[in-house]
């Protein structure tokens, strides 16, 4: 009988040590087992300089939430990103992708409009503004001027 | 680059003709293109170079420019989440403000046109919204890629919004005007669109 119960003890326990790296693994993994919480809405940009999954999405600065899968469609990058239920887009709002620092990792900054007209999930953000490539804009203007 | 990036903007103003024809124009490029060849001709006008009538080809070019843009849509979309707080008077009044701030800002610069050329590189549309590709050719050969955003009202195809190598004309002024009213009150931006409006006066 004695026998029996430190096996179940041990068997429980393995059982939440299990559990505990599950959970620590989908955290610190940014994955979404129990399907997404919140709304999708999508953008569409010429360049999305880098983007990468689970890039932040940020409103005046603030992360609201995060890309969810990223595609190329017709040469272009179709982005769609998952934000709360409670952070409402309106539908002039415009998406740019932006860098943290002058080389640092991309993010979507949204901001946000004036129009009554919301944004339904599974909407699109019509305005966008791509990364700005720094490397090709100084080319741009500095081969620009020898001719 | 400031500099480059005003006359980028001042080029994209001053719509110039198109030499090259595209391959498929919709209504959006069809209707974007006559403004631009309108505007062209009379830059080009040797009648209207006499500085003598440069008032008079000014406001033929703005009033041309007036007719393909929405001024409304462009203040409302500026002001943002601040346009619904503001009555119907000060709408009007902002949009006139708004109006005369970007013309100031670019159509001043009319004489400045080297003979830049533009290229129709397509259009992608969407029910009532389009937007309209085309790269501005300048004497230096560079190319600067502009976008025209138009939206469709009535018959008319109308620009509400101009991105410059990405950059979007409507964002800029969005984030400038809201630092503003974070800080201070929407009286204090109408002083400041008028001070600024009183002080550069040609």
């Amino acid at each position: 009988m004695r026998k029996f119960d430190i096996e179940l003890a041990v068997g429980v326990f393995l059982l939440v040590g299990i559990i505990c790296l599950g959970y620590l693994s989908i955290r610190l993994g940014k994955m979404e087992v129990f399907g997404s919480k919140g709304y999708d809405i999508q953008a569409v940009f010429i360049n999305s300089g880098g983007l990468k999954n689970g890039s932040d999405i940020v409103i005046a600065g603030v992360g609201v939430g995060r890309v969810k899968t990223i595609t190329l469609e017709n040469y272009q990058a179709q982005v769609v990103m998952n934000l709360p239920w409670d952070i409402k887009v309106q539908e002039d709002a415009i998406a740019l992708i932006r860098t943290k620092g002058l080389i640092g990792e991309k993010y979507i900054e949204i901001t946000p409009g004036g129009s009554d007209k919301l944004i339904p999930p599974g909407g699109k953000i019509r305005d966008t503004q791509p990364a700005v490539d720094l490397e090709e804009l100084i080319s741009k203007y500095v081969f620009g001027k020898i001719q | 680059m400031n500099r480059n990036f005003l006359l980028s903007m001042v080029s994209a103003f001053l719509i110039i003709l198109g030499t090259w024809a595209p391959a498929m124009a919709g209504e959006p490029t069809e209707q974007i293109k006559q403004t631009t060849a309108k505007t062209l001709s009379m830059l080009t006008d040797p009648n209207l170079k006499n500085p003598a009538r440069a008032q008079e080809r000014k406001q033929t070019v703005s009033r041309t420019i007036d007719e393909r843009f929405d001024w409304e849509e462009l203040a409302r979309r500026s002001l943002a989440q601040h346009w619904a707080q503001r009555t119907l008077d000060e709408k009007k009044e902002f949009i006139q403000l708004y109006r005369d701030l970007l013309e100031r800002t670019y159509l001043n610069k009319v004489q400045d046109y080297s003979g830049e050329t533009v290229r129709y590189e397509g259009e992608s549309a969407e029910s009532d919204y389009a937007t309209v590709k085309v790269r501005i050719l300048t004497s230096k050969n560079t190319e600067i890629p502009v976008d025209y955003r138009v939206m469709k009202k009535g018959n008319n195809w109308l620009v509400y919004d101009i991105s410059i190598e990405g950059v979007s004309l409507v964002n800029n002024y969005r984030s400038q005007f809201n630092s503003i009213l974070q800080k201070s009150t929407y009286q204090e931006l109408v002083k400041k669109l008028k001070d600024k409006s009183l002080t550069e006066k040609p």
